[in-house]
């Protein structure tokens, strides 16, 4: 059986906090708890665990700014979003910073287990609504228009994310498709290397323009 | 470089040293300006009054008596261009009623006693200038007594309409905090009230929640009112889905991509994915759906996914129409199509389409 992730909170809303230590019970390892972002990035370069489990606002700034901090020192650390913000401006920026997912705080437990699980064997938690809000993202880029091919999503990837939106799970998506789990895998996480790695300013642009939920 | 203020010289002076100050000050040579005095001086005695003014001036004498000497001086300047006593006697009482007006705290006061003063002064000074009867004063007088007015009603009129906006702005802005309040009132706290009440049911108290989750996230973060009609497509799916979700006890989740506004074979659409949103909640016996909105330049697509039972279409009762009548024919009549996907035991999605130009 695989090690327990070691995982790292960062929330600065106590109760909520509590509650997911509570629903993850056995399922990880917390080693850390932090409310600020001052106080996460020495507590993360310090436990250098599998996963963070990062709120996008914080008291003193946004989980994009711990990720910033963190990552160069410890890049192995991989990061979760969860947020009720559900602002897509917010999702993707935190996105965009080098986070491997993101997941509404209505999620349940055990939901929230084996997203953390996924993000510390390294794949990509998309959320349906993520999914949507990415391809929103792209779609408005390419309106644009531009000369980074590179940029744009393969017609495969597209459908996969298409599929996620719609509620369908990786082995559903593969099953319809007829891939392997681990191909719809690779397409998601080449999807968010895209998402990270874009230049383009329409998708930080879309980003902020964008307060539709 | 500057040239220096206004002093008097008196050891460069002939009397007290006004001309040679006041050359100094402008950089020009002093027989000039003691020449243009000299000429003043001549008309009227103007020169003296005003040589006077200035040297009182220098010496930081009362203002009141420096505008007097100026007052006095200006009228022997009128009186010497041919101006009857009358009128000058009229323009002089203005300029002093003004004066007055002016001197103590910058403009007209309504509620003291020198300002109506001034005032008074500066009319009696205009009546006289009016009734002069003169061409000279005639061709004065109207200029003259509406300057006056102007300078005294200007900056108090001015001061009223900044008080104005001032509190017109408050006005604005207790009205606002009072709109928040009672949107807040008509949304969160009769949620949190029905919360309450309802605590010992979990999945309502659970539906109640995510319904007023959507729709105070609906006021902040998008431009539709808390409570009013849905504006967009999006908005009109997460209404239809929340009243889904508190009718039979669901979780919804929706994710969407892109947006358009609601027509007619839009709104018929909504109603059809709400329909298939009941149906699911209704037959699949699952407790949470998915429903994907797509919006394109060609079309609009909806998706609505359940993991539950599935059927097989044979089986469905002819009398029960819901599938048949109210979500692929209505969408049918507004121009699209829709196609369920379904099989026992592996869950049903019903995909609604719609081309872009019928919305």
């Amino acid at each position: 059986m695989k090690p327990k992730p070691r995982v790292v909170l960062v929330d600065d809303h106590g109760l909520f906090l509590a509650g997911v230590k509570t629903e993850l019970g056995d399922a990880v390892d917390v080693v850390g708890e932090a409310g600020t972002v001052a106080d996460a990035v020495p507590l993360i370069k310090e436990q250098d665990p599998d996963v963070v489990l990062l709120d996008v606002h914080l008291p003193d700034g946004s989980g994009d700014a711990i990720i910033n901090a963190v990552v160069p020192e410890r890049p192995g650390v991989r990061f979760l979003a969860l947020s009720v913000s559900d602002a897509a401006e917010d999702v993707i920026a935190v996105i965009r910073a080098g986070a491997r997912g993101y997941v509404t705080k209505t999620i349940s437990g055990p939901e929230l287990a084996s997203a953390i699980g996924r993000v510390a064997s390294g794949d990509a938690v998309f959320s349906p609504r993520l999914a949507g809000f990415v391809l929103d993202a792209f779609r408005a880029g390419e309106r644009v228009g531009g000369d980074a091919e590179l940029d744009e999503l393969t017609p495969r990837e597209r459908e996969v994310l298409q599929l996620i939106a719609r509620g369908y799970m990786y082995k559903e998506i593969a099953a319809r498709l007829h891939l392997s789990v681990k191909t719809v895998e690779s397409h998601v996480s080449s999807v968010l290397r895209k998402l990270q790695l874009s230049t383009r300013h329409e998708l930080t642009r879309w980003a902020t323009e964008h307060r539709l939920v | 470089m500057p040239l220096p203020a206004f002093a008097r010289h008196a050891d460069e002076g002939v009397i007290a040293g006004v001309c040679a100050g006041i050359a100094r000050a402008l950089g020009v040579d002093v027989t000039l300006v003691r020449l243009i005095f000299a000429l003043l001086a001549l008309a009227g005695g103007a020169g003296f009054v005003l040589y006077a003014a200035l040297w009182a001036y220098s010496d930081s004498k009362s203002p009141i008596l420096i505008g007097l000497l100026v007052i006095v001086a200006g009228a022997f300047l009128l009186h010497a261009f041919g101006l009857s006593n009358r009128s000058v006697a009229g323009v002089a009482l203005i300029a002093g009623g003004l004066t007055l007006t002016w001197r103590r705290g910058g403009s007209f006061q309504a509620h003291a006693a020198y300002s109506w003063a001034g005032i008074a002064i500066a009319a009696a000074g205009a009546v006289l200038l009016l009734a002069g009867g003169r061409p000279s004063a005639t061709l004065l007088a109207p200029g003259a007594v509406a300057g006056a007015l102007l300078l005294i009603a200007g900056p108090w009129l001015w001061r009223l309409a900044v008080e104005r906006d001032a509190e017109r702005s408050a006005r604005i802005r207790s009205e606002e905090r009072s709109e928040v309040a009672s949107r807040v009132h008509d949304s969160v706290l009769q949620t949190l009230a029905l919360i309450q009440r309802h605590a010992q049911e979990p999945r309502r108290v659970a539906a109640i929640a995510r319904r007023q989750e959507r729709e105070l996230r609906g006021w902040l973060y998008g431009d539709r009112p808390l409570g009013d009609d849905a504006a967009s497509l999006a908005a009109a799916l997460s209404d239809a889905a929340a009243d889904v979700e508190e009718l039979q006890g669901v979780r919804i989740e929706l994710a969407s991509a892109g947006d358009c506004p609601v027509g007619e074979a839009a709104g018929a659409l909504v109603l059809a994915v709400r329909e298939a949103m009941t149906n699911a909640a209704k037959h699949a016996g699952v407790e949470e759906i998915d429903v994907y909105l797509e919006v394109t330049d060609e079309e609009v697509a909806v998706f609505v996914r359940d993991r539950g039972t599935g059927f097989v279409r044979a089986d469905v009762p002819a009398g029960r129409s819901g599938l048949t009548e109210s979500i692929e024919r209505r969408l049918e009549r507004a121009g699209g199509r829709a196609t369920v996907t379904s099989a026992p035991g592996r869950g049903t999605e019903v995909e609604l389409r719609l081309p872009r130009e019928a919305t």
